[in-house]
This record gives structure tokens, sequence and C-alpha cells, in this order.
């Protein structure tokens, strides 16, 4: 928890379940990114060179489904943490230290415009997650959701037949794959964009594998949430 | 259509051309009646090759073969009486075979003479599969003996294959024609074997499959299964839980409720472990005084070989259960996987008798050395002696049960000599006079309760110690704290 001092200049800013999930959501959606594209666009050379390195399509179906019960394994592991950490901790899922949208968050994201057309010498004061951080969280986890039901309809589609129409399993194969391409290009984007490229963390942000953020790094991307902490005075952000 | 596949379709039209104007010859009243072999045949009524890769070559290669087989009339004779070797149509009607063409399985039966040396094959599609998912006792058992529905099995002594008999329990020769698949999910149908006046040499009554509980010793399936495994299983748990609590016992802080903190900051504490250099130093002790007892080699070398006949023995045993699991589970027709789980295969029988001499010398000698030369430094608990009794009776029980299924189920000695200690074990049971088909179900049960209750002692006695040891190594290497000598 952010008040958790740990030596004299460093926070947690995630719990050590929320690095475990990441990385295995990490790993988890790159070998299905990876083994999925191959099987999707298969005709093309380098989808055959991998399928051919994972021993075959068969081994590239068998790979993708094993990504995907460890990735949706991480899926069901951060509800449960959510319901334990509203039923036991009786902490809060909404406010400013969580990721859930808020108004503020339309607040901020305009205020970040006109920070970057010049209108402001600031940017807005970010609580300790960002509207983009919160866009890039909330794309994976409803995207996992949605992949997890058309992936499910495609694996046992013997089953999902016996109460849906069996154009369904043609709808959830197109779903499946657009959403994939979807979430790759997102991932792509926003997420490498996020925590990569951004002048602040280039070449990465390391918070989500040591749980740890420095203060002089709160204070510069997380202000809000630093004002919370230390009670320190609200700076103007006018020009 | 490709080239040859022009030519099969103009071969196949020539036939029916053929077919149409050599019928009406054929079904004259002069000819004999239908169901034997008409006199005058076209080459190409039989010597065709159906392509069964084809649901139209599946279908004709059929038609081919029901043309004699879904008579009455066709037979065989066997001691003068005749058999029916009609196939009914009815056992395929739910058949998962009702799409397969007939030599799909009968691979060798479209020649000249119309026999089989191979019977059907089962394996050209499926593959073996084992008590649970690995280790099979039903390995020297044909497919059928147990998937179809014929009552029947008999003990090839030439193979050393129990397989469906072709006579009844009377003598009276039976064809095997139905088609139909027996329901294998209850334990019932395992009854025409598993009974006690079995000549087959099943055990009297059907054993439950190993518990992954088990896997500690032998290789087995990922399901806990019998009860007593269960409640093994709820023991086990809830004395780690216990000895978890008691971990968490203290106060982080002065915080008098802190458990999540706690749990929270060991987890941290974890996690930067693993992810730094230290966690080469978590590797080395794992290596070094973990797996190869480095500290104890330190203090006495007797200690560290009494010990290690136990423990790297288990280690090993448990090492291979593992290996054989994940074999199987990828690659289970392959030679490596069948070797691992046949009990009777060379290697896998020498290596788990080796092993189980092993356990037992080592514990023969912590006995010696607790109970007749007493040294010292030896204080002897009650809880030492139900930890070394259960894992002698269990090693005892294991070689016993060996013995009893080596003679039980007639593994010739050529084979079953490899079990070194099984075998002469079972020729010291077979001068006893007991049924060992009612006899064995009792030292497996003997040997699994022993099992479970090793497993179920576990985090209670001082085996607690294969937890709490390794974990004080590491937290004091890691950590760098003070290491203290330990007896």
């Amino acid at each position: 928890m952010p008040s958790n001092a740990q030596r004299s200049e460093e926070f947690i800013r995630f719990s050590p379940l929320d690095r475990l999930l990441h990385m295995v959501v990490m790993i988890g959606f790159t070998g299905l990114a990876v083994t999925g594209l191959s099987i999707g666009l298969s005709s093309t050379a380098p989808a055959r060179l991998l399928i051919a390195l994972v021993g075959g399509a068969e081994h590239a179906a068998w790979l993708h489904r094993f990504f995907a019960v460890i990735t949706y394994l991480c899926v069901v592991v951060h509800g449960l943490w959510f319901l334990y950490y509203r039923l036991v901790l009786g902490g809060r899922l909404t406010g400013p230290h969580s990721v859930a949208p808020s108004l503020k968050d339309l607040r901020d994201f305009r205020e970040n415009l006109d920070y970057f057309l010049g209108r402001r010498s600031a940017p807005p004061e970010f609580d300790r997650f960002t509207y983009m951080e919160k866009i890039d969280y909330w794309a994976i986890f409803i995207g996992m959701n949605t992949m997890g039901i058309t992936g499910l309809v495609l694996w046992f589609p013997e089953f999902f037949t016996g109460f849906l129409p069996g154009f369904f399993v043609n709808i959830a194969l197109v779903l499946h794959f657009f959403e994939a391409v979807l979430a790759v290009l997102v991932k792509f984007f926003l997420h490498i964009g996020l925590a990569h490229f951004r002048p602040a963390v280039y070449p990465a942000d390391t918070s989500i594998f040591t749980g740890r953020t420095t203060r002089e790094k709160m204070m510069e991307e997380h202000p809000g949430q630093w004002r919370s902490i230390s009670g320190s005075e609200k700076p103007t952000g006018k020009p | 259509m490709s080239g040859k596949g022009w030519i099969g379709l103009g071969l196949a039209a020539g036939v029916i051309l053929l077919l149409a104007v050599v019928k009406a010859p054929l079904t004259t009243p002069q000819q004999k009646p239908s169901g034997t072999t008409p006199d005058k045949l076209v080459c190409l009524d039989c010597h065709r090759q159906a392509n069964i890769h084809t649901n139209e070559g599946v279908a004709t290669s059929r038609q081919f073969c029901n043309q004699c087989h879904e008579k009455e009339d066709t037979r065989r004779m066997v001691d003068g009486t005749a058999v029916s070797l009609q196939v009914p149509a009815a056992s395929f009607a739910d058949s998962p075979h009702r799409f397969d063409a007939c030599i799909h399985c009968h691979t060798d039966v479209a020649r000249s003479p119309h026999r089989t040396e191979t019977g059907a094959q089962c394996r050209g599609c499926h593959s073996v599969h084992g008590e649970g998912d690995a280790r099979s006792p039903h390995l020297r058992v044909d497919c059928q003996a147990c998937h179809f529905p014929s009552e029947f099995v008999r003990m090839d002594k030439a193979a050393g294959r129990v397989r469906l008999d072709r006579r009844d329990d009377r003598g009276r020769p039976i064809a095997l024609v139905t088609h139909g698949l027996a329901d294998v999910s209850s334990e019932s149908s395992c009854g025409r074997c598993h009974h006690a006046e079995n000549t087959v040499g099943a055990p009297a009554s059907v054993l439950p499959a190993k518990s992954a509980l088990c896997v500690l010793c032998h290789p087995s399936a990922l399901t806990v299964g019998h009860p007593i495994f269960w409640a093994a299983l709820l023991v086990l748990v809830a004395g780690l839980l216990l000895m978890l609590r008691f971990w968490f016992l203290g106060r982080v802080q002065g915080e008098e409720h802190a458990l999540h903190r706690k749990i929270s900051l060991s987890a941290d504490a974890l996690w930067l472990t693993l992810f730094s250099r230290r966690f080469f130093t978590a590797a080395r002790v794992l290596i070094l005084d973990i797996v190869l007892q480095r500290r104890i080699l330190k203090e006495s070398v007797q200690r560290w070989s009494m010990h290690s006949l136990i423990f790297l023995a288990i280690l090993a045993r448990l090492g291979l259960s593992l290996f054989t699991g994940l074999v199987f589970a990828f690659h289970p027709d392959g030679d490596l996987a069948l070797a691992l789980i046949d009990k009777n295969h060379p290697f896998t029988a020498f290596v788990y008798d080796f092993l189980g001499l092993c356990i037992l010398l080592g514990v023969l000698w912590a006995a010696v050395q607790r109970f007749w030369v007493r040294p010292a430094h030896v204080k002897t608990e009650i809880e030492d002696n139900v930890a070394l009794w259960l894992v002698g009776a269990l090693a005892l029980a294991g070689f016993l049960t060996t013995g009893a299924r080596l003679l039980l189920t007639g593994v010739p000695a050529e084979t079953a000599v490899h079990s070194f200690i099984g075998y002469p074990v079972s020729r010291v049971l077979s001068t006893l006079p007991v049924d060992w088909r009612s006899a064995y179900p009792v030292l497996w049960y003997v040997h699994a309760l022993l099992g479970a209750a090793l497993i179920a002692y576990l985090p209670y006695g001082k085996l607690k110690h294969m937890f709490n040891v390794p974990l004080t190594y590491w937290i004091e290497e890691v950590w760098g704290l003070k290491k203290q000598p330990r007896v």
C-alpha cells in the first residue's frame, strides 16, 4: 500500500501479487499473440516458420490453450483479490487510489491536451493511475474476458452448440481473430508507448517488476497521489 | 482432381459397367443361393483397394465386407460346430466406429487366405492408457478384453497376454462378432476378470488407482482417488496450515492483527530474493545443502550416508515418477513412455526395486543406530519411532506387494527377475498355501494405508523437518543469519 515507506525514498506501488500477475500475463499474452497469430495467419511465411519451430499446428494449438489458461487464471485470481480486498480488508474499489474510471479522468484528459498544446504550464494532477494507465488496464481486463468467451466457444464447440445455434461458432471465430488483432495493436501502441517509450520512463518503467517507485517519480507522475500521502499543498498548475 | 483421382474414377466406372454387364447371369436361378460365393467372379470384385481416407471409400469398403458378413449363413467350422460370422449391424448403431472402414482396425484381413494374424488393431488411432494417467497394470491385457462386450477372457500363455476368449465358459466356440463397446465407466464391467475364481491372474477385487499422493514413490494420476487418500490429504493440508499459522503468529511492528501485512511482507521478501542475485544463493543452498545434504555430511559421514539412503532414494523415485508423468502426458505411445509405465520393464523394475532397497537399508541402519548402538547425541522420542516404523513398514509392504503381484499375474521368470527383490519374494510367497487372488488386494491396501498414513503424518511428527529445515537453511543463507549446528 502506498503509505508503506520501505526505505527513505521508496514507495510500494505494486503488491507482490500484482507483480506476479503482471509477469504471468506478460508471458501468457505474448505466447497467445505469437501462437494465435501464427494459427490465424497460417498462410504467411513467418507463421509457417513459428509453427514449424513449435512442432506443428497441433502443438501450437496446445500451447495457445496453455497460455490462455494461465492468462485467464490471472483474471480469476485478480477478481478474487478484489473480493478479498473489498470484503476482508474493507478497502475501497473506487476513489483516487483505484483503477476505477472517474470524471476526473475526463478532466485530466482535457487538461493534458491543453498541456500538450501549450495552454498549460504543467500536466494535470494525476492520481495513482493516470487515465492512460486506466485505459491500458481496462483494455486488457475486458479483452481477456471477451477473448476468453469466444475462445471457449472455439475450444468446446460441441458443448456450446448444445444450446447455441451453430453460426455462433463462426461468429466466435471472426470475433476472436479481429479482437486478437485489436488487442495486439492496443498493447503494442498503448502499453509499449506508456511503459517503454515515454521519455520519463525510457527504456522501461520497472515499477511493475520491483513493485517500487521513488518519491521523485511519484511527485512527477502521480502528484495527486503524492499530495494525498504527504499532505502537501496543491500547486496551482495555472500558467 | 489429381491424375490418380481420374484414374480411380475411371476404374470405378469401369467396375460398375463391368458389374452391370456380368450381374445378370450371376443372379439367374441356376446360381447358388445368395450368401455363398458366386462361382463366376470378376478379378476386380475382390482385388481392389478402397481409399478408406474418404467417406466414399469407407462406404464401398464396408459394403464389400458386408457382402458376406451381413449374411446369417456366413460361418466357419470350429470342432464340428458352425460359428456364425455375421456381424450384427445394430452393434454399430451407436458405436464411435460407425464411420470407420472394417480394414481400419482389421488391418490384415484384406488378403488371401482370408485370415488374421494380429486381430483388430486399436493403437493405429488410440493411445495406450493406464491406471489413471501413468503406470499401467493392464499393459498385458488386450484392449478388447475390457472394451468389447464379450464376457469371456483367457490368459494367452504363449503371448503372455489376457485377451477375449473364442470359447465360452463351457468350452463351446463363440464368435466375437458384436462390435458395440462395453460400458467401462462402472467397475462392474471389471468383474469379467476381477473375481475370486479368475484364471487370468487378476486380483479378486478391483483396486483403486494410485493417488497423486503416491507420487513421492510411484508414477500416479493427477487425482486424489480413494477416500483413504482424501482423508490423508485433508490431514496433511490441515497440518501444513497449522504449521503456516505458527510461522505467521509473530507480530509485525507491534501490530496485533496483521496477518495480511505479514503475508504481504513475506511475499515481497520472497519476490526480492527471486529476482535478485540472492536467487543464486538460494539455488546453491537448494543443491548443496538441501538435496546433497552438505551440512549433515560435514557433521558425520555415517549420518549422511544413512540419511541419504532414505532421502535420496525417495527423491530419485519422485523425480522418476514426475518424469514418467511428463513423458506419458506428451508422448504416450513412445517406447520411453511405455517402458516407464510398465512395472515389468527391466529398467523400471530394477530401478524401483533398487531405490526401494536403499530406503529399507537406510531405515534398518537408523533403527540399529537408535535401538542398539545408541550414540550420545541420539535421543529417541516416540515421534522418531513412528516415522521410522512407518517408512520401514511401507517399504516392506511394497516389496511384499510386488512379490505377490509377480506371482499372481504370472510374469515369466526371465522378465520378473529384473525385479531383483520382488522376484525372490514372489518365489518365497509361492510356497505359502495362500490364494493370492484374494490376498493381493489385502497386501495392496496395507501398503496404500501405510502410505496414506505416512503422507498424513508428514507435518506432525519429526518428518516435519522436510519442510522447515530447508526453509531455515534458505532464510539463514539468503538473509545472512547466524548458522547453528543441527543434530
